[in-house]
């Protein structure tokens, strides 16, 4: 064992211990799916034996048998290896689904199918939590975490294509509605992106008006954060009103699609929640870089407009995008609850299940709002770290 | 004791609100000329505001006692290995939306009130467990030192030093979780809580504007209430902290 080895890659590890008994205990304890015999019926559930067999179940209590050996065992490469079986056995988890549904599902009744269940999602979740272990031991660098995450996810994409999960009611569902999939994904996008836009440059100003008057500053704070405080089913509702009587006082509004319902109230609801992060964060940025660099800069021959748009805006950037990624993972979600009010997207799907009570179109609708999030969150986070000053460039 | 007066006020707005709804209806037959009835019926106001309140108190209590025993836990010598996954999932946790999570209850737990606490408890429980994370990690490792030099067992220097530097951290976290299932909470209605999300969304499905406003209203003073309740709180306890450490300031004279 050589010194220069950090200390932390050579000492047991016990959370991953913990976490693989735990997945061992839920996986043989809980359904890993169930077969309907149509959509509505409730389905019968099996088991991790009755659903894979022999084979497969052995498979899984192997893989997490030896994380458990390799995280205790005194191994030099312990992360590494861990970081192989783990990844491999996410990226292959669809694979489970393939051989549950070929053997259970009934050949004759084409309106059967198979559906994920609850010992599913603890392992998916157990080895998730177990691969988040492991980047933060090997310090994975942000890249290669995105490269994980887009061979899991292309794995997903080809696994879940194959014949044997057509069955599958999550793809059943989609496939069903792949153009309404396709049109609320644009409408999610374009709703949660929009008001982003719209209230990222309505907050440069704001900030900016805070900074030039500081007597601005409370009442405008205090004004945003009283928007963010009122719920948004609340928010939603208040604009239902004032927004259809305008409209049919104004028949040219009508005619642009401004009515009491549908994008234009979810809109602005999500543009007033959007604004607390976005110029507080704004305001921070701008006003925390030191003076003593701006008075440099100035000493330097800059005028006001240079020391601002060449030394203050790339210095607060990486702060003001942080504003920009919480609104944005803020904005993606409420713009699910948009759809109680006829707003369209992701939303649209998880209330019509939720009213249906089929619950594989609740999470058609849940499962990409949460993806959405996630890849917001991974981007902007990525992008502000790259545009942190090093200290080689500040 | 001025603090506690907006909270004071608007929890009078609010009872009376939930109770007089009634009298206003000459108003909301105004709003919506075009339907017989105009004020919410199927549950009272009172009811739905008393189960939306204990949504919230229960979740916001456990999800408290578990996040604070987390944060203790994970930043103890024998827990210290879970730090690092502990504050992961704690940050990561928060960047699912409380729809899509309120969403994935159903189909694991089923519609009712039982998935939804669990919902709001579990999602609720996150920014508290971050604070406890933050407040606990950012005492300077010399006062726990300096306390165990005192002769108090890590015990007391946790009881006695470590939760009340944090407290004001954690109080924070309760804060803004109880902002967040306030909102979750009247989503809720969708999945089957009584809460007074019900009547904005019996109003969206029946088209009755009125319906809508009388939630809706409700639902923005409950939050505005609850948010004032914590300014007070908040207020109280850097006030009494003011004068608990002015001692320290007065003796040391720089």
């Amino acid at each position: 064992m050589s010194i220069t080895e950090p200390l932390s890659q050579t000492l047991p590890n016990r959370v991953i211990p913990v976490l693989g008994i735990l997945a061992l205990a839920l996986v043989w304890l809980l359904d890993l799916g169930t077969i309907q015999p149509n959509r509505i019926v409730p389905g019968a559930g099996h088991g991790l034996l009755a659903a894979v067999g022999w084979t497969g179940a052995g498979l899984v209590a192997g893989v997490l048998a030896a994380a458990i050996l390799v995280s205790i065992l005194p191994l030099r490469q312990r992360y590494g290896l861990l970081l192989g079986l783990i990844g491999l056995s996410l990226a292959m988890m669809p694979l489970l689904l393939d051989v549950f549904a070929t053997r259970h599902l009934p050949e004759d009744s084409p309106y059967a199918r198979s559906s994920i269940g609850a010992g599913f999602w603890c392992l998916l979740f157990l080895l998730s939590l177990m691969l988040i272990e492991i980047l933060g031991r090997l310090r994975a660098s942000r890249w290669l975490q995105l490269l994980l995450l887009v061979m899991m996810g292309g794995s997903w994409v080809v696994l879940l294509q194959s014949d044997g999960l057509e069955s599958l009611s999550l793809v059943r569902e989609f496939n069903a509605r792949s153009d309404k999939f396709q049109q609320a994904l644009w409408t999610h996008l374009a709703l949660a992106l929009g008001a982003v836009t719209i209230s990222a440059g309505l907050a440069f100003a704001l900030a900016l008006k805070m900074i030039r008057s500081p007597t601005w500053q409370r009442p405008l704070l205090g004004a945003v954060s009283f928007l963010q405080t009122i719920p948004s089913l609340a928010v939603f509702g208040l604009l239902i009103a004032p927004l259809s009587a305008l409209s049919s006082a104004f028949p040219m509004l009508q005619s642009l699609g401004i009515r009491g319902i549908g994008w234009a109230p979810a809109l602005l609801a999500l543009i007033a929640y959007s604004l607390l992060p976005m110029v507080r964060n704004t305001f921070v940025a701008i006003t925390d870089v030191p003076e003593n660099l701006a008075d440099a800069a100035r000493g330097m021959g800059m005028n006001e407009r240079q020391v601002f748009f060449q030394l203050k805006l790339p210095l607060a950037l990486p702060v003001i995008i942080e504003g920009v990624r919480i609104t944005t993972i803020q904005a993606i979600g409420l713009t699910a609850v948009a759809a109680l009010i006829g707003a369209g997207g992701f939303g649209s799907f998880i209330f019509q299940g939720l009213g249906q009570a089929a619950m594989d179109l609740v999470l058609l609708g849940a499962l990409p709002t949460i993806a959405l999030a996630l890849l917001a969150d991974a981007l902007l986070t990525m992008l502000a770290a790259s545009l942190r000053p090093t200290p080689a460039t500040a | 004791m001025r603090a506690w007066l907006p909270a004071v006020l608007l929890a009078a707005l609010l009872c009376g609100l939930s109770v007089g709804m009634p009298v206003l209806e000459p108003l909301f037959q105004w709003v919506q000329p075009d339907k017989q009835r105009v004020i919410y019926e199927r549950e009272s106001f009172v009811f739905l505001l008393q189960n939306h309140l204990l949504l919230v108190v229960v979740s916001a209590a456990v999800g408290t006692i578990v996040a604070v025993a987390g944060g203790i836990f994970a930043t103890r010598p024998f827990g210290r290995d879970f730090l690092p996954l502990v504050s992961q999932v704690a940050s990561i946790g928060q960047t699912f939306p409380p729809v899509a999570v309120l969403a994935l209850v159903v189909p694991v737990l089923g519609f009712g009130e039982a998935p939804i606490l669990l919902a709001l408890i579990l999602y609720g429980l996150l920014p508290i467990l971050r604070n406890t994370l933050a407040g606990l990690e950012g005492i300077n490792p010399s006062v726990r030192e300096a306390a165990l030099g005192m002769g108090m067992s890590p015990v007391q220097v946790l009881i006695r030093v470590e939760l009340p530097l944090a407290g004001r951290v954690i109080l924070a976290g309760i804060r803004t979780s109880v902002t967040i299932n306030i909102a979750t909470a009247a989503i809720g209605s969708t999945i089957g809580a009584r809460t007074l999300g019900d009547p904005v969304i019996a109003g969206l499905v029946n088209g009755n504007t009125a319906y809508v406003l009388q939630g809706a209203v409700l639902i923005g003073l409950l939050a505005l209430m609850t948010d004032s309740l914590f300014e007070a709180i908040e207020r109280t306890w850097d006030s009494a902290w003011f004068k608990a450490t002015q001692h320290l300031r007065t003796e040391k004279p720089r």
